[in-house]
């Protein structure tokens, strides 16, 4: 007799007694209308940030990295942060959609579709940095390994930094098809209800989806490879970059924490611009009982867990710095405390450590407004972290005479800003054209976790029917 | 059977195998007394720390699924608090190996040396003396004993919110109560269970230091612990107990032991790379002794625990099928308590004449250099590998575990009834 069971204390998530169709006509409708001023508004101002930040990196190629304020002793600033800092983000994605999937968390659906799509975007603007900080980027193409015709000129091998080329393009590669291959059928969804050119836009990109036994029967398949081969993605992509730093002798950056701990500060930062977009989003498009106050507070445990994890990591390197007994480890740590940045190192720590804490209460982690606010501090806090790792770890090196001070010039922080553009000039437009939300996952928790059948409506087998069937089966 | 009686012949058992245990360590303390019998208080040490280490992380298992909402392992409840009954027992073993620091049974701990913290005295070590605050006598009681009755105080809370819920005194508050108790155990925890680690652990390698060193501990306890949980749910099983456990559970628990598995590679490499890619000489002296002198051992670590649970347990039927599942959970717990094996046996063995019959005079002064060390044989039992006395001792502990555990596991009712989340579990299939 397998029946499913749902303790009925968990909470909904599909409110609104919604039926099939209504969540069809709930979540393909922004794609359906016209879009509305507000989006507008978004939309221009995010290309106009996209330009600015266009032109910026147009300086820095044209008259080269002297634009910005790197310096001998401080090789690495405001561009590897950006580049941590945005990786970081691209976390939150592949967890929900790979990792949660393998752990059968349902709320992961609500959240899922534009956190991958997010992930995503936030990988391109990633990637965008190491590229443009080649400053010949012409040459770009010198990091991939192919047969070649400059000689014995080969890529080494021994580089955390091609690790990371590799770490990061298959991780772009895989989320982007666990991604589509999500989509696929939702896409087929709203060609089934498009006309015209629109029709054969999404006929195209569709697939030729049928939604027969056979097409989902695969899909499943493919999701459940594709989660896989995902998860060791997701640990492995800010463990490589972490890599990045912690192979190297540098006090501050070779630490063997550094791994887990950057893919749990990772997962931080993502899940709090995950907070940050689907706040919004669920006001704009009115999505309020696919994305409900249960999916705010579980993405808030995720945060209070994964800054926990990174508040231990903090203290362990602060303490074993002290430990070691190694006076130029020890001066690292208590020059990022005292030294002249040490703003950015109470930034860091009351941003990520203590500003999660107030997650403890129940009251604020279901609180909307105090969510949204909270996570922009946790990506605020997430970004100082980078910074002070890279800069702070920099500035003050083994030689005196050399020590330095970095601040960025307008361009680098027009970079920064630039990718802002990018980011949001994709997920506006991601969010006019394709569904924010996945139809066919939803419409799959429908039974077993819609408020119609959930709490004092779920159908629960009691202690009673147990004794019942049973000794029905007794008397047989 | 909703009751598990702890039956005449599993006692006996268990028993036979303490038995078994007490002779074991008492012919190691008598036949090698080398370094004030550094062979057996290394194995004294080794199991102490790893079924504690055992009985901590189960504890820590049981309140993350709780918070997480969790309701498959809903029926193993009991048997998971169960496990955390053991830690009272471990409080009892750091008390002796505390109470042998202090009156110079053993020399475990280098850091404990009259006069390493003195300036101007012959034993004066500088990095040492930097590191005294924390590496010293009554921190060690603090952070060894105090912190595992603390921990047990949360067992015992617990365990007691627990069995009121049996009762049937208002479930939904006794639940929520649960849960708080739990979510305060959660950061305490993770804190302090880094300490009890560094003291005492990695401050047998005194010198020596890695950040990550607690979350790999912590990692090789976590494999440990459902592998044993594996192995407890099978044989209860066999007995007619439990018998709602069924290959979903069973998948579950496979999963578990093959995902944590992936985890503790993953944590391991994280160190050995990093700490061998800078090739920074303090770090690596570490992973030179291991290399070098613990050959075996460094490739049985790593087959044991990442090869055969990642192979065998790849496919989906071996993850609950009783066959392979037993004898993954089998290895890998053998092969943890080698990984810890090896955490402490290298810095004592590399450091102290073990061979000498060095007691009293020569006291503490027994540091030698690597050089110097044993024309002896090739591969040292109880050493350089466990011997036959290492595998009894671990038998011996391993009979108290059960003791410990069968007795907590008869004292209540097998199934948690009024848990908001039993149903779920009594109907878990995929």
């Amino acid at each position: 007799m397998h029946h499913t069971v749902i303790s009925p204390i968990r909470e909904p998530l599909v409110e609104g007694a919604k039926t099939y169709h209504q969540i069809t006509e709930d979540i393909c409708s922004p794609a359906e209308r016209a879009p509305n001023l507000l989006w507008i508004v978004g939309f221009v101002l995010s290309l106009i940030t996209l330009g600015f930040g266009l032109a910026c990196i147009f300086i820095t190629i044209w008259w080269g990295i002297g634009t910005w304020n790197l310096n001998r002793t401080i090789g690495w600033g405001y561009d590897i942060t950006n580049f941590v800092w945005w990786i970081g983000i691209g976390h939150a994605g592949t967890l929900i959609s790979a990792i949660l999937l393998l752990f059968r968390q349902k709320w992961r659906t609500g959240v899922n579709r534009a956190a991958e799509a997010m992930t995503i975007f936030a990988v391109m603007c990633a990637g965008l940095f190491p590229i443009i900080h080649m400053g010949r980027v012409w040459l770009a193409m010198f990091i991939l390994p192919y047969p070649n015709t400059r000689g014995p000129l080969w890529v080494n091998f021994n580089s955390p930094l091609l690790w990371d080329v590799f770490a990061i393009s298959t991780y772009f590669t895989v989320s982007l098809l666990f991604w589509y291959t999500g989509l696929v059928p939702d896409l087929a969804t709203l060609r089934d209800r498009a006309t015209g050119l629109r029709k054969k836009i999404y006929s195209f990109v569709a697939f030729g989806w049928t939604g027969s036994a056979k097409h989902w029967q695969r899909w499943e398949s493919l999701s459940l490879v594709l989660a896989g081969l995902a998860t060791p993605l997701v640990l492995s992509v800010h463990t490589i970059v972490s890599f990045d730093f912690a192979t190297s002798v540098i006090p501050g950056w070779h630490t063997t924490i550094f791994p887990p701990y950057f893919v749990a500060g990772a997962i931080f930062s993502g899940f709090a611009m995950v907070l940050t977009l689907m706040i919004v989003t669920r006001k704009l498009f009115n999505l309020q009982e696919y994305i409900t106050l249960a999916h705010v507070e579980s993405m808030n445990k995720i945060i209070l867990l994964t800054g926990s994890i990174v508040g231990v990591a903090y203290l362990t390197e602060l303490f074993i710095a002290w430990y070691s007994g190694y006076v130029y480890e020890q001066f690292a740590f208590y020059n990022r405390a005292l030294g002249p940045y040490w703003w950015a190192y109470f930034g860091m720590m009351a941003c990520n450590v203590l500003s999660p804490q107030f997650f403890w209460s129940k009251k604020l982690r279901r609180s909307v407004v105090f969510t949204f606010w909270l996570s922009i501090f946790i990506n605020i806090g997430m970004w100082f972290e980078r910074f002070v790792i890279i800069v702070i770890s920099l500035h003050r090196d083994y030689l005196p005479s050399s020590w330095s001070y970095y601040s960025p010039t307008w361009v680098e922080i027009g970079i920064y800003i630039g990718t802002f553009g990018l980011f949001f000039t994709l997920f506006l437009i991601f969010a006019r054209v394709a569904p924010v939300i996945a139809i066919a996952e939803i419409k799959h928790i429908l039974k077993t976790a819609g408020d119609q059948y959930t709490g004092p409506n779920a159908t629960v087998h009691h202690h009673d029917d147990h004794g019942q069937s049973e000794s029905v089966e007794a008397n047989h | 059977m909703e009751q598990f009686t702890f039956t005449g012949k599993q006692k006996t058992f268990s028993i036979v195998l303490m038995v078994i245990g007490v002779l074991c360590m008492a012919y190691t303390y008598i036949a090698y007394d080398g370094g004030h019998h550094a062979r057996f208080w290394t194995n004294f040490l080794h199991n102490s720390v790893f079924f504690t280490g055992i009985a901590f992380i189960s504890f820590y298992l049981l309140c993350a699924h709780t918070l997480a909402y969790s309701g498959w392992h809903t029926l193993m409840k009991r048997l998971i608090e169960s496990f955390g009954m053991f830690l009272p027992v471990g409080a009892i073993f750091f008390l002796i190996l505390w109470f042998g620091t202090i009156s110079e049974w053993h020399h475990l701990y280098h850091w404990a040396q009259e006069g390493i913290a003195t300036l101007g005295h012959e034993n004066y070590d500088r990095i040492i003396a930097g590191k005294s605050p924390l590496l010293n006598k009554s921190m060690y009681l603090i952070l060894t004993v105090g912190l595992i009755l603390f921990w047990s105080l949360f067992v015992m809370k617990i365990r007691s919110l627990s069995k009121a819920a049996d009762r049937g005194d208002n479930d939904l508050a006794t639940y929520k109560s649960t849960k708080f108790w739990m979510a305060i155990f959660m950061p305490v925890g993770a804190f302090t269970s880094a300490f009890f680690i560094w003291l005492s652990v990695m401050s047998i390698d005194a010198h020596w230091y890695s950040t990550m060193f607690a979350w790999y501990t912590s990692a090789s306890w976590l494999v440990s612990a459902c592998a044993l949980l594996a192995l407890f749910v099978i044989y209860l099983n066999g007995q007619g107990y439990l018998k709602e456990l069924n290959q979903t559970h069973r998948h579950d628990l496979g999963k578990y032991i093959f995902a944590f598995s992936v985890f503790w590679t993953y944590v391991w490499f994280d160190q050995f790379m990093l700490i061998w890619y800078a090739n920074v000489g303090e770090e690596t002296i570490y992973f030179n002794t291991r290399l070098n002198t613990f050959k075996i051992l460094f490739f049985l670590n790593l087959g044991i625990n990442f090869l055969l649970p990642f192979f065998i347990l790849m496919r989906n039927s071996t993850k609950w099928k009783i066959g392979s599942l037993g004898f993954v959970a089998i290895m890998v717990f053998f092969g943890h308590w080698l990984d810890f094996f090896m955490m402490i046996k290298p810095g004592i063995y590399t450091t102290m004449d073990v061979h000498g019959h060095g007691h009293g005079d020569h006291g503490h002064g027994e540091l030698i250099s690597e050089a110097g060390h044993h024309a002896a044989p090739m591969i040292e039992l109880g050493w350089q590998l466990p011997g036959l006395l290492e595998i009894g001792t671990m038998l011996g502990f391993l009979g108290l575990f059960l003791f410990v555990v069968l007795t907590a596991l008869s004292r209540a009712g097998l199934y948690t009834k009024n848990d908001p989340y039993y149903e779920e579990s009594l109907h878990h299939h995929s």
